[in-house]
């Protein structure tokens, strides 16, 4: 088992040779079996989580059970699918009958879901052994998983650092080796984010491309299941198992699912890389930027084409984001009045409805989640609908015509994900300057197209060297290229 | 604030009434999830909170989708109804809290309906309809979703001191339809309701049982006052909620007119002062009452569902559904009358039901297929009175409807065939109606079998007659004399001598010839 190391001049990088693609090979060449991998995986677990606190709950018998069946199944000479011998975190919000699934909230603290995400049983068919439920930030709000409930989850690059967010639980359990991938979901780069910070890769794919049955709903036109992985190919077949229609969810797309590595990385020479102006500015740290450019470089060496591109509107992106994703949430979170499940406050005597729905909202929901769903209201009520949230609709509709004119030029928009590596714990409480973590990511949300995050190497700050994420963007249901693509400059960026 | 008037400076008031019609849709799946539809026969008596799921419950991370069937019904009704069919519908959320409504929020149609812009004529009770017809605009129609229900009871009628919540009824698919305020009494709201019920029933769209909710109506009722001084006044409009039956539709508005012209004249309130109120109908005192002042008018935060996808209705989608749109109510009952000559009030009652409708119309195909058929006016008519009188009469017994008696379409036309020929005693109709629904052999085979075919004998025929006015000589000679109510004894005394089996109107007609002519 890999323990990623903090020592300033190590890579970042994940051994290339040891992912969950060769480590499944390995399952089924007979090398090790899925058991034994578990149980170093729980032992990293147990040993990990007091001080990184990347589970919220290990599910340790179910876990056994699952890993001894797919075993049984491989000695057996069954095929018990792609994914037979992985081992696979997955971020709370997402719905399993095994455990709870909280959201990382209170209001849901006890909360056991009666049916399996689709994904979940997309996971399980396809032979993976879940391993457990990773923080998050409170019903993923938040950009560094310390607004959850049950506490900040750590960066295992610089333990006084925040892992990103919100699937800030699941990038640890991957970069620390506790999981071979992680499930996690982006409504604003709440798995590319956490994946720069960690130094994995983290891959949104195309809104409709997997079911959002069975994930609790934030902002129901943003959010997208996708994994956190060691590797780009990993992240294809993760991907390939979990995307494809759902008639559980009406958003989904019947476009075919094709096998997006079959052809391997994709040539450089015939490759067109745009260069978004607005991604590299002066507010992004300075590692960021001498990084960006010694890859851009690469590319040019190996052949491909550099085209400069302009995003004007990216910096409406967080304005336009914090309208419609907490107007979303606002009406998503409604359900939660502590009537049917849930957290319900303790009944006073005399109290009406109203309170006991105003005490269970207060005392269940943390100040975040407050602010989301007051802010979400105030942008839907009369009045100031048209001045907030129609406004918004608009500008999202003109940031998706920006992206089309924009692949007109380039296959793919390379820039940083974030722009700069982890925070310290608590540097970042102010809501504004917490959400403009999101600048460079929210926009993929917002229109809908797919988007990754690859390592992109180490910077140094205050003598810490941490991970910083590249970003890959491409044109909706451009999968099979965007993973060629960053396969590609995967390999380029270890060298560069 | 006083007007100062009395009922003395009124020169006229006219109604002016809207009307929104709630219609729970039959499908047997909620409009989206698949839990079973208490609205459909088969779940109506379903225990509480039992057509529950993830959805219905709102519980974390469900989704809903569309039933496309609900969709096709409502095209439907909206068709019925002459509404322009949106090629393009949305959803919407309307968010608000309230413990039968577990996602806090509604999905319904906000601003882009599946129906919209339609019209019928209904005949008008007002005076000032047009050749006694009025033409009620149809705004809209949209499809929604039920909420749960409240109750302070538990099953068996105990009182409870806490709320309990049935979803059951949550998620039914909810048909809303919103007319102009084109009427002007309370009578056509009635007939446009009864109507509207008819036909929906007749769509096979929903059971369309009052008792059961499955039709709520909700009246937005104002006046127009003129006053002997030449002013106009209008009173505030007032929505009456949740009204389930014709009778509660009729009292309610006219309760209405009379409170709000009493209302003005002690208050001055009129049109635009104050909010919307909304008052509810008191069935046992027969009055309306308050219910809310709208004062802080719901916010409802509308905006489209993330969840579902719009609604695109292309034209072939269309053309299906307007293909199995059957002939409707008001056109079937107009060529009912002109073609079988049939009253108003058969027309309706045959219509009523379809399947009754249906069964109607074979015996009627049933006879003009036979040799020597009748013309089409006498198939109908014949059709009709046998199945609203005897045979309903029979169905009746059993709690069941005319055609279900177990009598075949075929054996309807027979019997009306051998009853035209002079074949069978009118008074034998009965019994082979019971004959007929418990077997499958022709009419004429079962009247053989049971000797109840008329004689046919002249001979015996012509001594019966006589033998009955050598008996009765008085009631002969009153028959002689003019006086048709004596032939009923020589009639009866001819039945009694042919042991039934005498044709009643044949011996009627021989009598009178033999005694008149």
């Amino acid at each position: 088992m890999t323990t990623p190391s903090t020592d300033p001049n190590s890579s970042s990088f994940f051994d290339p040779g040891d992912d969950l693609t060769t480590r499944v090979q390995s399952v089924r060449d007979g090398k090790t079996t899925t058991s034994l991998r578990l149980e170093s995986m729980l032992t990293a677990a147990e040993s990990t989580n007091p001080s990184l606190h990347a589970f919220h709950e290990v599910l340790t018998d179910f876990a056994r059970a699952t890993a001894a069946s797919v075993d049984a199944r491989l000695a057996a000479g069954e095929d018990p699918g792609p994914l037979a011998g992985s081992v696979i975190a997955v971020k709370d919000n997402i719905c399993t009958t095994e455990g709870r699934t909280t959201c990382g909230s209170r209001m849901l603290e006890n909360y056991r879901s009666p049916f399996d995400a689709t994904v979940i049983t997309r996971l399980l068919d396809a032979g993976a052994t879940l391993i457990g439920k990773t923080n998050m930030d409170e019903f993923a709000m938040g950009s560094s998983t310390e607004t959850c409930a049950w506490g900040p989850v750590r960066n295992p690059h610089g333990i006084n650092r925040v892992p990103g967010g919100s699937s800030g639980g699941s990038a640890v359990a991957v970069a620390a080796g506790i999981a071979d991938a992680a499930l996690g979901s982006d409504t604003g780069g709440s798995i590319r984010q956490p994946a720069a910070f960690c130094g994995c890769v983290g891959f949104k794919p195309t809104y409709g491309r997997i079911s959002r049955f069975g994930l609790v709903a934030f902002g129901s036109s943003l959010d997208q299941i996708g994994p956190l992985t060691r590797s780009v190919r990993d992240a294809a077949a993760i991907y390939e198992v979990l995307a494809g229609v759902d008639s559980n969810d009406a958003t989904t797309s019947d476009l075919p699912v094709e096998p997006s590595m079959a052809d391997g990385p994709f040539d450089p020479a015939s490759l067109r890389v745009g260069i978004p102006r607005e991604h590299y500015t002066t507010r992004n740290h300075p590692g960021v930027t001498e990084r960006l450019e010694r890859i851009i470089d690469s590319l040019r060496a190996v052949g491909a084409t550099i085209i400069d591109i302009d995003l004007p509107l990216t910096d409406y992106g967080i304005s336009t984001y914090y309208v419609i994703a907490p107007a979303e949430a606002s009406s998503n979170l409604s359900r939660y009045d502590g009537i049917r499940y849930g957290y319900r406050a303790d009944p006073r005597p005399g109290e009406g409805l109203e309170e006991l729905y105003a005490r269970t909202r207060s005392e269940g929901f943390g100040p975040e989640v407050q602010r989301r769903i007051m802010l979400g209201t105030y942008v839907l009520s009369a009045g100031y609908y048209g001045a907030y949230y129609k406004r918004a609709l608009q500008v999202r509709r003109l940031i998706k015509q920006e992206f089309d004119a924009a692949f007109t030029k380039c296959d793919v928009l390379l820039g940083p994900t974030s722009p700069h590596p982890a925070f310290q714990i608590g540097a970042k409480l102010e809501p504004i300057s917490m959400y403009l973590n999101d600048v460079y990511t929210v926009n993929a949300n917002i229109a809908g197209i797919p988007a990754i995050s690859i390592p992109g190497g180490m910077v140094e700050e205050n003598g810490e060297a941490l991970p910083i994420g590249l970003q890959l963007q491409a044109p909706a249901f451009h999968e099979t290229s965007l993973l060629r693509i960053a396969s590609t400059i995967e390999s380029l960026v270890r060298s560069a | 604030m006083t007007t100062g008037l009395t009922k003395n400076d009124i020169a006229s008031t006219r109604l002016i009434v809207g009307l929104e019609i709630h219609v729970e849709l039959s499908t047997r799946s909620k409009m989206f999830t698949r839990a079973a539809n208490p609205a459909c026969p088969e779940f109506e008596n379903a225990e509480p909170n039992t057509l529950v799921d993830p959805l219905v419950a709102a519980l974390p991370g469900s989704l809903p989708v569309m039933n496309r069937r609900a969709v096709e019904m409502s095209a439907m009704v909206g068709m019925a109804l002459g509404c322009s069919i949106a090629e393009h519908a949305k959803w919407d959320r309307k968010n608000y809290a309230y413990p039968d409504l577990p996602k806090g929020y509604q999905i319904s149609q906000y601003d882009l309906p599946l129906c919209f812009d339609g019209a019928i004529d209904i005949p008008s009770a007002s005076p000032g309809a047009d050749g006694g017809m009025r033409r009620i605009g149809i705004t809209r129609a949209h499809l929604e979703e039920d909420t749960g229900k409240l109750s302070h009871e538990l099953p068996g009628g105990i009182r409870y001191s806490g709320s309990l919540v049935d979803l059951n009824r949550a998620g039914t698919p909810l048909l809303e339809i919103v007319t102009e305020p084109d009427f002007d009494c309370a009578e056509d709201v009635v007939t446009f309701a009864r109507e509207l019920r008819s036909l929906c029933r007749f769509l096979g769209v929903t059971e369309g049982v009052m008792q059961k909710g499955h039709m709520r109506f909700e009246p937005n009722i104002n006046l127009v006052i003129d006053t002997t001084d030449g002013r106009e006044f209008r009173t505030p409009v007032v929505e009456i909620k949740n009204l389930n039956s014709f009778r509660a539709v009729d009292g309610a508005i006219r309760h209405e007119t009379e409170r709000q012209l009493d209302e003005f004249l002690s208050t001055g309130r009129v049109m635009g002062m104050g909010m919307k109120q909304t008052r509810g109908w008191d069935d046992e005192r027969l009055v309306t009452v308050l219910q809310r002042e709208k004062e802080d008018a719901h916010d409802y935060r509308y905006f489209p569902d993330p969840d579902l996808v719009p609604v695109e209705m292309d034209e072939a989608w269309k053309g299906r559904i307007r293909e199995s749109i059957p002939e409707l109510p008001i056109a079937r009952r107009s060529r009912y009358r002109e073609e079988f000559g049939l009253p108003e009030k058969d027309a309706f009652a045959l219509i009523d039901d379809q399947g009754l409708c249906r069964f109607f119309e074979r015996t009627v195909d049933a006879q003009l297929a036979a040799t020597n058929p009748p013309s089409l006016r006498e198939a109908g008519h014949e059709s009709a009175k046998l199945l609203l009188n005897q045979m309903a009469k029979r169905a009746n017994e059993s709690g069941i409807v005319a055609h279900e008696i177990g009598i075949t379409a075929e054996q309807v036309g027979e019997l009306l065939a051998l009853r035209r020929s002079g074949e069978i005693p009118t008074q034998a109709i009965d019994r082979l109606l019971k004959l007929a629904s418990e077997s499958p052999l022709s009419v004429v085979a079962l009247a053989e079998a049971n000797d109840l075919l008329v004689v046919r004998d002249e001979g015996a025929i012509e001594g019966w007659l006589a033998e009955a006015v050598v008996a009765q000589p008085k009631a002969a000679e009153d028959v002689r004399n003019g006086k048709d109510a004596a032939l009923g004894r020589l009639v009866g005394a001819v039945m009694k001598a042919s042991g039934g089996q005498a044709d009643a109107k044949d011996v009627r007609d021989r009598l009178l010839a033999m005694l008149r002519d």
